[in-house]
């Protein structure tokens, strides 16, 4: 059986890899990447917590993050699309202005 | 010729090094701490008893709490993320929708060049019928000139 410390460093590993991604990144889809890294890094809190203290109420939440990340995807890259129309590329740092 | 990847110290060193810093203080709090033997769900259905907690039903094996509000809520959450979606993926110019063009009809045709094999067969049938009139009347004419040239 595998210590839950394991898990949370492996979930703190895929964390600071998505923060990583997010500070440095300038591309609308990586993103959205990264997010979702940091999202499935919770996720893993979830569910080894869930293991540790035999409760399942950890892995339901995990489920509904997972539905909630899949929305946020689907809104995401309707804005890169919007992005990539109105200012020809998805570079995040190009959309400075609120103009239509 | 492949090219392996390369290390961009010059504006990632920050970032990066606050991703590290984030971690090492991550990884020393996590080791340090003692936390008992994991209880587990001692062979328990763990898939059927998610099930049970998520719409609230009694006949769980293992213990959770009630998610029928938060599957609702999330089932709403989603509808609206869907239709938004295609709200901002949708193009549309002077209140037209604009794109429309890529959908495929029968055939693997899109309904543009669909309308124009339709408009192209119409000009083809009015053409062959134009190409009939014309040769008929040309076969008239030289059937009558070698009537005319046998007199």
């Amino acid at each position: 059986m595998v210590a839950v410390q394991y898990y949370l460093l492996l979930s703190a590993a895929i964390f600071c890899i998505g923060l990583f991604g997010i500070l440095t990144r300038r591309n609308a889809l990586f993103f959205l990447m990264s997010v979702e890294l940091m999202l499935n890094a919770a996720n893993i809190n979830l569910v080894a917590f869930s293991f540790q203290y035999g409760n399942l109420t950890g892995q339901v939440f995990s489920l509904f993050i997972t539905a909630l990340a899949a929305a946020e995807v689907a809104v995401g890259i309707g804005i890169v699309l919007v992005l990539y129309r109105n200012f020809g590329d998805v570079d995040v740092t190009k959309a400075t202005t609120l103009r239509w | 010729m492949t090219t392996r990847p390369r290390l961009k110290l010059g504006s990632h060193l920050v970032p990066g090094l606050v991703a590290l810093a984030l971690f090492v203080v991550l990884a020393a709090v996590f080791l340090t701490a003692s936390f008992e033997n994991a209880q587990g769900f001692g062979g328990a259905p763990i898939t059927a008893s998610i099930g049970y907690a998520m719409f609230d039903l009694a006949g769980g094996e293992v213990p959770s709490d009630g998610f029928l509000i938060a599957f609702e809520i999330i089932d709403l959450v989603l509808i609206a993320a869907l239709a938004a979606a295609v709200m901002l993926a949708r193009r549309e110019s002077d209140g037209k929708l604009v794109g429309v063009e890529s959908i495929r009809t029968d055939g693997g045709r899109s309904a543009d060049s669909a309308a124009d094999y339709a408009g192209s067969a119409d000009d083809a049938d009015a053409d062959a019928d134009t190409d009939t009139g014309v040769s008929s009347k040309e076969g008239a004419i030289s059937a009558d000139e070698k009537v005319g040239e046998a007199n």
